[in-house]
């Protein structure tokens, strides 16, 4: 594959998905200053209204507007997963760096334990953090957190393991500069477009992992909205009220597949083959 | 040589195993035993006596000390008893052995259609890559994979229950007393985890497949005159067994957290559902039975990808 055609090829990922995330980034920033109804206040009189101008995706079981839950439910779901993957990376950081850098004891120590934490299947390790501390938005985040960490902790080694090698860092060792300081000074920036790719699937990952246990109960908790905890409502309504079911899933896969092409984009135009 | 150093890696990947089931079962016992306060109490809720959390307290052994108590319960996991469920008075083994027909069942048929979509259509797919059929399936496989499988559930439900009309929720039958009803009622819910895997499954193929068609030695055996679907099967799927094999794997860990959400939208009485009761009531021995049960599983299926691995690329216990 040529050059052309690899540019073109991330540029037409870049483009699609960067529309599907726009679409639930709008949502989210609109919602922080309006939303076109009270995304809480009941309404008796206007239950399960299909979709119409006043109501363009329509109201709920409790007459609550689906567009100003939505726009809301955006809002958690954006916060939870760019927090959730913050933790992440710094926990990835602290544990990936030194297990590549150091090598030896250290790195199998660190690995060992990395590796024990991903034998658990992942949603199973959030469930549990959350049933054992509670389910809030605060917990929920640290607990994905925590989950990905290996994840993340596997890529900064490996970059690190392949970096050290280089002249540069053999010379900044041998001018006296403290691991520490190389670590985060020369090591970490050359690290970025290994991490950028896989911070973006990290956010569609755990957007995965937090719409399932707020479907669940165990995320987001209620009155506040999310588009898991908002389709497992829906779902005693499905027959009746369908828009109930479409209009959440359609939010939440937008910013999933919106992140997954952005991801995409983004590996073929750093790997300069294009791979396939 | 070779048999001793096949032999060697055998050995260290026993060992391997063995102590990373010890840190696993370690992680499970703490993560209930440094609950901030008083462990009985939290599981009785503040309208308990203190005589009842007095006796749960002993009935746990929480007034033990924890080194003792995490070797009983290590000495029970191993020998197939967990303790007691607090909420069901059972037995914990026996409680996640009578939910087991309907999350085993549900993911081996998640498996079978897994390989048996991904497999031809990554075949078919790597035949002219960039080709029309090939960018569907590619474009395609990436909707499916941003699906959440609770998602693709509702949506499952929603055409098949709404527009086609037969398909009713909730229908379960144990395999004992009708086979048949069983297996239909764990179809769609199967179908549901499998979908964004079988998208997984058929990327990595794909490219594994591509990959190697670019390879000297499938020149060769086209120079040599083997038809296409020879070079196929004898040549090229062997070669690429090393990657499918750990996507296999992962695979499987994941299709087991899918079913804990997806039993619970097509209200099948699996391990999730168990899980959530345990949660909801607090009920400690029986959550960590299951956590440590569904680690010992995925551990095992980690370990059994690492020799199979190792069996059809003797490169990796080489080095």
């Amino acid at each position: 594959m040529n050059k052309n055609s690899v540019s073109a090829r991330s540029k037409r990922f870049y483009i699609i998905g960067l529309i599907l995330l726009s679409v639930v980034v709008i949502a989210f920033l609109v919602s922080l200053f309006w939303t076109p109804y009270d995304p809480y206040t009941t309404d008796a009189a206007s239950k399960l209204l299909p979709p119409s101008a006043a109501h363009p995706f329509g109201t709920d079981n409790f007459g609550r507007d689906v567009l100003s839950r939505v726009m809301c439910a955006a809002k958690f779901t954006v916060f939870i997963s760019v927090a959730g993957v913050s933790i992440a990376l710094i926990l990835g950081t602290v544990t990936g760096l030194p297990a590549g850098y150091f090598g030896g004891l250290t790195d199998r120590f660190i690995m060992f334990i990395n590796n024990s934490i991903m034998c658990f299947p992942g949603i199973l390790l959030a469930l549990v953090a959350v049933a054992v501390f509670g389910a809030s938005m605060f917990n929920v985040v640290w607990a994905l957190g925590l989950v990905f960490a290996p994840t993340y902790a596997r890529v900064y080694r490996s970059g690190t393991i392949e970096i050290k090698e280089y002249d540069y860092i053999t010379h900044a060792r041998v001018m006296g500069i403290r691991p520490g300081r190389i670590m985060i000074m020369h090591i970490l920036p050359n690290l970025v477009p290994q991490l950028l790719p896989a911070t973006v699937i990290g956010l569609a990952n755990m957007t995965l992992f937090e719409s399932g246990m707020s479907y669940l109960g165990l995320g987001v908790q209620p009155p506040d909205a999310s588009f898991g905890k908002m389709l497992a409502e829906s779902q005693a309504y499905i027959r009746v009220a369908p828009w109930l079911v479409i209009f959440p899933s359609m939010m939440l896969v937008f910013y999933i597949l919106g992140l997954y092409f952005v991801s995409e984009g983004m590996r073929v135009s750093f790997t300069k083959g294009g791979g396939s | 040589m070779t048999g001793r150093q096949t032999a060697l890696y055998v050995f260290r990947k026993v060992f391997e195993l063995i102590a990373t089931l010890l840190l696993v079962s370690l992680f499970t016992f703490l993560a209930f035993s440094v609950i901030p306060g008083d462990t009985a109490r939290i599981m009785l809720g503040a309208n308990a006596t203190e005589e009842q959390v007095e006796a749960l307290r002993t009935d746990l052994g929480l007034d033990k000390p924890l080194a003792v108590r995490y070797i009983t319960w290590l000495g029970g996991a191993f020998t197939g008893d967990l303790g007691n469920s607090t909420q069901f008075r059972t037995g914990v083994a026996g409680l996640i052995a009578s939910r087991l027909p309907v999350t085993l069942g549900m993911s081996i048929l998640a498996f079978i259609m897994i390989v048996a979509i991904s497999y031809p259509l990554a075949i078919l797919s790597s035949r002219r890559p960039g080709k029309l059929a090939d960018q569907i399936c590619s474009v395609l496989g990436h909707v499916l994979f941003a699906i959440p499988p609770f998602v693709l559930s509702l949506l499952l439900i929603l055409i098949f229950g709404s527009i086609l009309k037969n398909f009713t929720i909730g229908n379960y039958v144990a395999p004992n007393v009708d086979f048949g009803i069983y297996l239909q009622s764990l179809l769609l819910p199967a179908f549901a985890i499998a979908l964004p895997k079988i998208a997984m499954t058929f990327k990595f193929l794909r490219s594994s497949i591509i990959e190697q068609k670019a390879s000297d030695y499938v020149a060769t055996a086209k120079s040599h005159g083997l038809s296409d679907i020879k070079i196929m099967f004898r040549h090229i799927l062997p070669n690429s067994n090393v990657s499918s094999i750990t996507i296999i794997s992962l695979v499987l860990s994941d299709i087991l957290g899918g079913s804990l959400i997806v039993e619970q939208v097509f209200n099948l009485p699996g391990l999730g559902r168990l899980l959530l009761s345990a949660i909801s009531q607090r009920d400690f021995p029986l959550l960590s039975g299951i956590v440590f049960y569904l680690a010992l599983v995925t551990v095992l299926l980690y370990f059994a990808a690492d020799i199979f691995s190792s069996l059809s690329d003797p490169r990796i216990r080489l080095s």
